[in-house]
């Protein structure tokens, strides 16, 4: 279990970390949010213990990381990078021997994860002469390879296309099946809301919601009424918060006590009304609601409330 | 390769870590088309210079053709081989009859030179040679001699005692005697030598630790590995692939050497050992430095403005070859050649000098390990401190700032 203790750092006058903490256990996925700046990147390097911090720990399985410890975390930075002059294959079995293997376990896991990932014609050619998306594959074979005991994940579906996506977000399911932790950042928050059970929201270096997502959702204080009209029609309701991005389908934020046959009541008396809705709001709405100073107030919940 | 770790266990030490660096960074050098085209260049530059000086040498003292002529000739010619080879020329002499034969073939270009005992003359085919006749004059008195000294009556052992006396060595009151034109060859060709040396693979350390800041592969490493770990593995790496490099250079101008006939003063093969022992630890110190300047930039175009520093202490040190080296002796020239940014360049000169005793050279050499050991530990911690930290250049003032904030 990874375990993020009170992480503060100061960079002269700006306070990158402010007590941050967070658990992600194993075969667990803890999404890691937050608007830009908000000290995702310096705290996913905190873990891998690549930037000293003023206060604060990390431990895996209660024990400080050290060195032998994170060569068995699987890592993809912020910043992509990789020798580009370097052949696929030499480039993931140096890392696997970098990371302690023996030569020959690392060319197995090599092979192993070029196949899956589909770049096994390519392993002798230069990084250079690959495609984005497969320099992209290469970058996650060398975070997944050798079965790491915890995975930690900066932005890895950034400049992906949909298909990419599907296909590497399953295989982190199955490498979470198989006991790795993984603490992925992203900002497709419909993603995250789908692969993650658990999701922290940090905010100017401070961690400003955590949880299910699901219990996130429910014990949010707002629900949204999602109306959808046959054409467009102009409407204003003092229920709540309105949105429309085409002027026919609307979604409307309403206390949660809002009875929702009152607001959908309004909407027939405006126009023909041809669907509508009642639910919790989605992740995203969560998110903005939390990092976006909005009257909403920031709610925590789940079972690592501190 | 014995690691010494067959497991699976992450338990990779420093020594097998440093190797693994190392080791990348030789194959992929011998693996870019770049390592080949420049050894190819320098071994055609070294051997065209060889080529050339060959055509050039041509010109010196080569094979006299010689004739001689009349009774005496065949004993004559003798008497000319024997004095050439002493003055380290060769002589290939022909005897003639008659005078008339002997200019006749000098016509026809069969001989350079005829020495007609008869006339007193020694006529030369174009140019008068001093030296050649001077090898004649020596040859016709020691042949005038010995008939002078046989008619006296004289046992051939009595005149070839007579004719051979011992042989005068030459002395200097400069001491160790007239080498010292040499020496300060030798320590001057050291020094050039070194120092393109420690600039060229001093700068190849430079590009190679800006281009992995600058791809950010950086921060993948720093996850495996600890910043000192991979300083060492890269200043090792690069200096194998550079010492392949050299010894292609160094037998290319063994061949080039063999090629322009140049006769090599033996003093020269005395000085490489040295020479190499100083161009290791230059090499570990200088590059180092390279690297920490490295380090502090993003973008390849800042490398040159962030190694100013060190490439004017490099040169620095090359200034001073040429002064205070020219006077190995000199206590300025002693304490200088002690400190270790000078030592790697102005050592080579005063040992080649003579001039250096040995404690000189020890205590050189021990200031010069231990900061390289210093410099290690310094850049590595500045490496962990900036090598992530991408963007606007970082100034050196800022850079050990940092690393003196935290360990």
């Amino acid at each position: 279990m990874l375990q993020v203790d009170g992480l503060t750092k100061r960079y002269g006058e700006l306070l990158a970390l402010d007590d941050v903490s967070l658990t992600v256990r194993r075969g667990e996925i803890v999404g890691f949010l937050g608007p830009n700046g908000a000290g995702k990147t310096t705290t996913m390097r905190a873990i891998m213990q690549l930037v000293a911090m003023d206060r604060g720990t990390v431990t895996w399985d209660g024990r400080p990381v050290d060195l032998a410890t994170r060569r068995r975390f699987g890592y993809m930075p912020a910043e992509r990078g990789m020798y580009a002059r370097m052949r696929v294959r030499d480039h993931l079995v140096y890392y696997g021997r970098l990371s302690g293997r023996s030569a020959s376990t690392a060319a197995a896991s090599t092979d192993r994860w070029l196949e899956r990932l589909g770049l096994t014609g390519r392993a002798d050619d230069e990084i250079q002469t690959l495609s984005s998306g497969n320099q992209q594959r290469v970058q996650f074979a060398l975070a997944m390879l050798d079965e790491p005991d915890l995975l930690v994940l900066d932005e890895p579906f950034a400049g992906l296309d949909p298909i990419a996506v599907d296909t590497l977000s399953d295989l982190l399911r199955e490498e979470v099946a198989r006991g790795t932790a993984l603490l992925l950042s992203s900002h497709q928050l419909d993603l995250v809301a789908e692969v993650c059970s658990g999701v922290v929201i940090v905010d100017d270096g401070r961690v400003v919601l955590r949880g299910e997502v699901s219990e996130l959702r429910s014990a949010s204080t707002s629900r949204v009424v999602a109306v959808e009209f046959a054409t467009v029609t102009p409407w204003d309701t003092a229920h709540g918060r309105v949105e429309s991005d085409d002027g026919r389908r609307y979604r409307v934020h309403v206390a949660v006590d809002t009875d929702p046959e009152v607001v959908i009541a309004e909407a027939r008396a405006r126009g023909d009304v041809i669907g509508y809705g009642f639910s919790p709001p989605d992740l995203s709405e969560i998110f903005l609601a939390a990092v976006g100073r909005d009257h909403m107030e920031p709610a925590v919940v789940g079972g690592e409330v501190r | 390769m014995s690691t010494g770790q067959r497991t699976d266990e992450p338990g990779l030490g420093t020594l097998a870590t440093v190797r693994l660096v190392a080791a990348r960074e030789v194959r992929e050098r011998l693996r870019a088309k770049s390592f080949y085209i420049l050894s190819g260049l320098l071994v055609l530059v070294i051997l065209g210079i060889g080529i050339g000086s060959r055509f050039v040498g041509d010109d010196g003292p080569g094979t006299i053709h010689a004739a001689t002529v009349g009774p005496e000739a065949d004993r004559m010619a003798d008497a000319i081989s024997a004095t050439a080879e002493a003055l380290d020329r060769e002589a290939e002499v022909r005897s003639y009859d008659g005078s008339a034969e002997a200019r006749s073939a000098l016509e026809a270009g069969d001989v350079d030179v005829v020495l007609d005992p008869g006339d007193l003359v020694v006529l030369f085919a174009d140019e008068i040679d001093d030296q050649v006749l001077a090898i004649f004059q020596q040859a016709w008195a020691s042949v005038s001699i010995e008939s002078g000294l046989t008619d006296a009556g004289l046992a051939p052992d009595q005149i070839e005692s007579v004719l051979s006396p011992p042989r005068l060595e030459g002395e200097s009151l400069d001491g160790d005697g007239g080498d010292t034109g040499l020496a300060v060859l030798t320590g001057t060709l050291a020094a050039i030598l070194l120092f393109v040396s420690l600039q060229t693979f001093g700068g190849y350390v430079l590009s190679g630790v800006v281009e992995e800041k600058s791809t950010a592969v950086v921060e993948l490493l720093l996850a495996r590995v600890r910043a000192d770990q991979l300083l060492a593995g890269k200043v090792i790496g690069i200096g194998v692939a550079a010492m392949l490099q050299f010894t292609v250079a160094v037998a290319a101008s063994l061949v080039s050497l063999a090629l322009s006939g140049v006769e090599v003063p033996s003093a020269i093969w005395s000085a490489i050992p040295m020479t190499l022992v100083w161009f290791l630890t230059g090499y570990a110190f200088y590059s180092m430095l390279f690297a920490m300047a490295g380090s502090l930039v993003s973008r390849q175009e800042d490398a040159q403005a962030a190694s100013a520093p060190i490439l004017t202490a490099l040169i620095g040190a090359y200034v001073l070859v040429f002064t205070v080296g020219y006077i190995p002796d000199s206590t300025a020239s002693s304490i200088l050649s002690m400190i270790p940014p000078v030592a790697p360049l102005l050592m080579p000169m005063r040992m080649a000098a003579g001039a250096a005793a040995i404690w000189e050279v020890a205590v050189a050499l021990v200031l010069l390990v231990a900061s390289i050991w210093g410099v290690w530990k310094l850049t590595g911690r500045i490496y962990a401190q900036v090598l992530l930290r991408r963007g606007s250049r970082i100034t050196w003032r800022g850079a050990f700032a940092a690393a003196a904030g935290r360990g």
